[in-house]
């Protein structure tokens, strides 16, 4: 679960973090001098996008956002600084330990940094004062300890898969967090029950990922239906969506995930590529039937597996394409 | 592992856990015992079910654990299980925190115990065993080795494979962290004599693939290798279904994966039907 900047700042004092003095509004407030007026969206880029105002008029530069379709709005002092820097700590893969990355320049897209320190601090020490020397000595900066020592906690303590500073400001009162990017894993909200309270979020994690084209993609596993995708790119077409419906599906969540596809006004057609295992092919159809009648948008089906000749059956009674081999559903498909 | 593996299934009363046993038995495998933990004295297809680990290898000997335990417990079962001194642990439960993972896996490492998981379908020896969920129709036994972060996409490749068959088909998971890598994997169908070649089936995040190029660039892997990797249409930062698959810092994107293996000679299939043609 992605969280908007300002609920990631909250984090970030909580573990001791320093970050400037602002206000979250969705109308105008009562401010004094210079504010950083920044929309909460969670997409990124949002200074490409004029996202990010500094200015003194802050309550103009709220209306200019809320035009803009924004709803909430953070505003924030200015904080002089002498320059920036990046700090993020996530779990790495390789060493099955956190990692914390540090670059002696913020503000950048990290992808394509070459100048980048890594370090990983096992679990099991957690973070000595010799590691915030290193980062210390490679970023020319001091007091790093609650940086470091802060985002490592979010990472073990609150579960985030990435905890990231970027830019982390240096002024002559310290490091200060301009912006927060903190995404935590899925699989441990039900820790953390009580700050999704706090946070007033409620999450329910869906497989659904929504992209440019107008194929409704669905398959059955995450490998299965990215290749499902992957599939219809190479044949020339262009994929509209990721969605798994997952091991085991029953109708009702078949005709979930087809309906939620069909209801994107870009999908034209839909490919639904299924492998039963513990997955029921005569499931799946029913509940393909269910939404076929509301979606209504063709919909091409590669059935094979478990109870395979009962879902046939009630496709084929539905007047829907099915197909044995999933290169022909999604070359009909495409036709 | 061949039809002698004797096999503890921990989570045996649940739903996941009673069905699968009885489809692992059909096939063959020895499986002796079950736990789950207040239901000990019971008994799911006729295999008698105990309340720890413990108390089951009172009564049996066994060489390996598959875990169905829900997630907020599988850890739990798979310290019970590395605690108890078996030396194969497959935890098939998906949607366990990372750190959890993470832990538990350097856990059972150190203590020589060899986990395949989390969010895993097992392991099958065509004909032989079968310690996991994977539908037993795509399965024959032959002479191709394959190692894969999915599920259905590995049953659709055995099938497409079926004419020559399997020697073993090992699903690592689709977890950021695993406790049996690819690279381990390879490695192990490379000394085998009952595999003559290889197959990897990856996806985006991690580096696990880019490894495996360079074991082979260096030698280190004789036989051939085809691999197919999902994902080439995925944006970046989304995460696919798996856990694992998705990028961060532009690390483990198709590109690099792709650019990592056509570097050492390994042929890459453009879809996962291509494999076919490949080997």
């Amino acid at each position: 679960m992605k969280l908007y900047e300002f609920e990631g700042k909250y984090l970030f004092s909580r573990v001791g973090i320093k970050v400037p003095k602002g206000v979250l509004t969705t109308g105008h407030v009562d401010w004094k001098g210079t504010a950083v007026v920044k929309a909460q969206v969670l997409e990124g880029s949002r200074g490409k996008r004029g996202l990010v105002k500094v200015t003194d008029d802050v309550n103009s530069a709220i209306d200019e956002l809320k035009k803009e379709g924004i709803e909430k709005v953070l505003v924030e002092e200015f904080v002089p600084h002498d320059r920036e820097i990046y700090v993020s700590a996530l779990m790495d893969r390789d060493t099955g330990e956190p990692m914390v990355i540090a670059s002696r320049h913020g503000g950048i897209d990290v992808e394509s940094s070459k100048d980048l320190y890594k370090r990983v601090i096992p679990m099991e020490r957690g973070v000595m004062p010799y590691d915030v020397i290193a980062f210390e000595k490679y970023l020319e900066v001091k007091g790093l300890d609650a940086v470091i020592k802060g985002l490592y906690s979010l990472v073990v303590d609150y579960d985030a898969e990435l905890a990231e500073i970027n830019p982390l400001a240096v002024t002559s009162s310290g490091l200060v967090a301009l912006d927060s990017k903190v995404i935590l894993d899925d699989n441990a909200l039900y820790k953390h029950e009580d700050l999704l309270k706090e946070l007033g979020r409620s999450y329910s994690p869906d497989s659904y990922v929504e992209l440019e084209g107008d194929v409704g993609i669905i398959g059955n596993g995450a490998g299965l239906t990215m290749a499902t995708m992957d599939l219809v790119k190479l044949l020339g077409g262009n994929p509209a969506d990721f969605m798994d419906v997952g091991g085991g599906a029953d109708a009702e969540r078949v005709r979930y995930c087809v309906e939620k596809v069909g209801s994107n006004p870009r999908v034209k057609k839909i490919i639904i590529n299924i492998y039963g295992g513990i997955t029921r092919c005569d499931d799946v159809a029913r509940g393909i039937v269910e939404a076929y009648s509301k979606v209504n948008k063709p919909i091409f089906v590669r059935l094979v597996g478990t109870n395979e000749e009962e879902g046939w059956k009630i496709l084929q009674g539905h007047g829907i394409k099915v197909y044995n081999n999933a290169l022909d559903a999604v070359r009909d498909a495409l036709r | 592992m061949d039809r002698n593996t004797r096999v503890l299934v921990q989570g045996i009363t649940g739903k996941e856990g009673s069905f699968h046993t009885g489809l692992m038995l059909s096939y063959g495998t020895k499986v002796v015992a079950g736990v789950s933990p207040g239901k000990g004295g019971s008994q799911v297809h006729g295999v008698p079910v105990y309340d720890t680990v413990e108390e089951a290898l009172k009564e049996h000997e066994v060489d390996a654990s598959i875990v169905f335990v829900p997630a907020r417990f599988a850890v739990n079962a798979a310290y019970e299980a590395v605690d108890s001194g078996i030396r194969l642990v497959v935890v098939v439960t998906e949607h366990i925190p990372v750190v959890d993972v993470a832990r538990v896996v350097k856990y059972a490492r150190e203590r020589g115990t060899r986990v395949i998981g989390p969010n895993c379908p097992g392991v099958i020896v065509p004909e032989e065993t079968l310690i996991g969920i994977m539908p037993t129709r795509a399965f024959r036994r032959g002479k191709i080795g394959i190692v894969s972060r999915s599920g259905t996409l590995t049953y659709e490749v055995a099938e497409i494979l079926k004419e020559y068959g399997q020697s073993t088909v090992i699903g690592i998971g689709g977890d950021p962290i695993v406790g049996t890598t690819m690279q381990e994997v390879v490695e192990m169908f490379d000394r085998d004599p009952e595999t003559e070649k290889i197959v990897v089936i990856g996806e985006i995040g991690g580096t696990m693939e880019e490894q495996v190029a360079k074991m082979k660039k260096e030698g280190k892997i004789k036989k051939e290798i085809v691999a197919y990797i999902a994902g080439s249409t995925a944006p970046r930062e989304k995460r696919m279904g798996h856990a694992g698959a998705v990028v961060y810092m532009g690390m483990g994107t198709y590109e690099s994966k792709v650019s990592a293996f056509k570097e050492t000679g390994i042929k890459i299939a453009k879809t996962p039907y291509e494999i076919k043609d490949l080997i």
